[in-house]
């Protein structure tokens, strides 16, 4: 871009095709985040599964603690190796949204140890994680996000009616609905 | 009756970094070069005199061994940017 006299219109121009420029919600390999959160959820719901199925061991429930462990500095490091530091509003937005759920499922978690029956704990975390992704999905204005989280709100009513270890596999199945689908559809998606 | 054009804005690279900037959180020097594709002497240039007048905020540091530029719109630019388009539109 050569410095020069510029006419009114041609100023109009710039700042349209720069704005332009900004516009593009979906990033490239943006689903890689939700298919690194999906594929650890489905991963350690089904190993938990099996192991109080085959042991009969409900303390297999202190593996979801390795989600955090792993899937936080796997994500600094998809993160850090993408190697472009610029924001988005609708990215910082969407990071803001995770920051909460992921703050309120530790708390949850924490709880659970202190007064493990308090809650009907897996059907509060699908009903909260779904929610983020259906504002995820609202903010990217990206239908298959929105559609996957507004269907994960319904479908985690079903927890309320299942009981037993049943639970932890359709517990497992909603990483597939609301993060690995999606993720999938993201990274096939050029742009919104 | 037309209304006088920033100066500082009223030029190709730096108003096309104002656009830029205005539209997001934040963007690295990579970014802003690819989309105005400018050179990055030039590009310098004119970062630095946007951030001397107080209109975009630069923060510099390093990505690994990799030295790396951040910028950032302040408010003052926001409302330097606003008045800019105000002052074009008595132009039409």
């Amino acid at each position: 871009m050569e410095e020069k006299n510029l006419t009114q219109q041609e100023s109009l121009e710039i700042i349209s095709k720069m704005i332009k420029e900004t516009r593009t919600n979906i990033e490239k390999g943006g689903g890689n985040i939700f298919l690194l959160w999906g594929y650890l959820w489905l991963v350690i719901a089904l190993a938990v599964y099996a192991i109080i199925v085959q042991t009969g061991d409900y303390r297999a429930h202190w593996l979801w603690f390795a989600m955090p462990i792993i899937g936080y500095p796997a994500m600094y490091f998809m993160i850090k190796k993408k190697g472009s530091s610029t924001v988005t509003f609708v990215s910082k937005t969407i990071s803001k949204i995770w920051v909460v759920i992921g703050t309120c499922a530790l708390f949850l978690s924490l709880f659970m140890l202190i007064k493990p029956s308090a809650l009907p704990i897996l059907f509060v975390m699908a009903l909260i994680m779904n929610a983020g992704v259906a504002l995820s999905g609202l903010v990217l204005e990206y239908k298959p996000i929105t559609v996957a989280g507004f269907l994960g709100i319904l479908l985690s009513f079903t927890l309320l009616m299942i009981s037993g270890v049943e639970q932890i596999l359709v517990f497992g199945g909603f990483a597939i609905i609301m993060l690995i689908i999606p993720g999938h559809f993201l990274n096939s998606a050029k742009n919104v | 009756m037309f209304k006088e054009l920033d100066p500082l804005l009223h030029s190709q690279l730096r108003l096309a970094i104002m656009s830029l900037l205005i539209s997001l959180a934040q963007a690295d020097f990579v970014y802003i070069k690819e989309k105005t594709n400018s050179t990055s002497g030039n590009l310098s240039v004119q970062l630095e005199k946007l951030s001397a007048a107080g209109y975009i905020k630069i923060k510099k540091g390093y990505q690994g061994k990799k030295p790396k530029t951040t910028c950032q719109i302040t408010n003052l630019g926001q409302k330097a940017f606003q008045d800019y388009l105000e002052a074009l539109k008595s132009y039409f």
